[in-house]
């Protein structure tokens, strides 16, 4: 209660669990799917990115020989 | 206080060990049940007060 | 080298140093100058060890790092508090796997995010991605309702968290390579499989 002063504008944000479990756990379900994409294309963009690595060197040695 | 940073000291406290952090836990948890039985007391408790 | 430190206003005392450095320089001195003039870090800290630190954590409203006027969360407050304690290993997995206490679980996540190897952060705190209970997030503009997992997921993918610059932390992919994490295995994976066919449907 002592810091009841400095805890002005908490109460707009409720952070009671389990108020709409269906809707809360459907909510994560999203989150973590958009988790999963983003590592995803994290990966196929990393591959992409050796592969065109790979590609120019490929073409440096041909000219080279 | 602050001197006693100045001189380098800190705090002394104790090192708590696992089993008194596992205590300590289960006592709050504890509390926080009790804590839950007695809000609920107090509605009901209020309810049946409006109802007179 | 010595093995003790400099102590800098109440900077860990012969604290092992973690990252090379001294813990609680992970913490920047701005924040730590702010967290010596609280009064939630006067009157609430004082004392404290890993056990009654408990009792203050299961209070918390809500997690940040500066809020109004350049005050500092007791989140961090708290956080100081068990770097300067350096509690055994052992205590913070407590905090962080016990399930009745969002704001300590939250506390001892930054924690292990803060001072534990790499491959370690990611098997400790993946699990967390798990748990999607409400959590108070307070800026210095306003308060936002986040979640364990994205408080979690941001830990593993920022570079700064509750006014906190992390350490570097190596991409997960990286630690798979050298054999010292298994691929992350969302407990969605099996019952997405389907969906994810039709998105990538392009080799």
């Amino acid at each position: 209660a002592k810091f009841a002063s400095d805890n002005q504008g908490l109460d707009e944000v409720d952070d009671t669990d389990d108020l709409d479990p269906v809707a809360e756990r459907e909510a994560w379900k999203e989150r973590e799917l958009a988790r999963l994409r983003r590592a995803r294309q994290e990966l196929e963009q990393e591959e992409a990115e050796k592969e065109e690595i790979e590609n120019r060197r490929q073409m440096n040695e041909r000219e080279l020989t | 206080k602050q001197h006693l940073y100045a001189t380098g000291q800190v705090e002394c406290t104790r090192r708590a060990t696992l089993e008194e952090v596992r205590n300590r836990l289960d006592y709050l948890r504890a509390l926080k049940k009790q804590q839950s039985q007695n809000l609920e007391y107090d509605i009901t408790k209020q309810i049946e007060l409006r109802k007179q | 080298m010595s093995d003790r430190y400099i102590v800098d206003r109440g900077i860990v005392h012969g604290a092992k140093s973690i990252h090379d450095i001294n813990p609680a320089t992970l913490i920047e001195k701005i924040v730590r100058e702010r967290i010596y003039e609280s009064l939630y870090w006067k009157e609430q800290c004082f004392g404290l060890d890993a056990a009654t630190l408990c009792d203050k954590a299961v209070d918390l409203q809500f997690i940040g790092g500066h809020y109004a006027n350049q005050r500092v969360s007791p989140f961090l407050c708290l956080t100081f508090k068990l770097i300067q304690l350096q509690p055994e290993e052992e205590i913070i997995l407590e905090y962080l796997n016990q399930l009745d206490f969002k704001y300590l679980r939250a506390i001892a996540a930054f924690y292990v995010r803060l001072f534990f190897p790499a491959e370690h952060v990611y098997s400790l705190l993946e699990p967390l991605l798990q748990d999607y209970r409400k959590l108070r997030l307070r800026t210095t503009s306003s308060v936002k309702l986040t979640y364990m997992d994205e408080f979690v997921d941001s830990l593993l993918t920022g570079t700064r968290v509750c006014d906190t610059t992390l350490p570097r932390l190596p991409k997960r992919i990286a630690l798979e390579d050298m054999g010292k994490l298994e691929p992350y295995k969302s407990p969605l994976e099996s019952d997405s499989d389907s969906d994810s066919d039709s998105e990538s449907g392009g080799e």
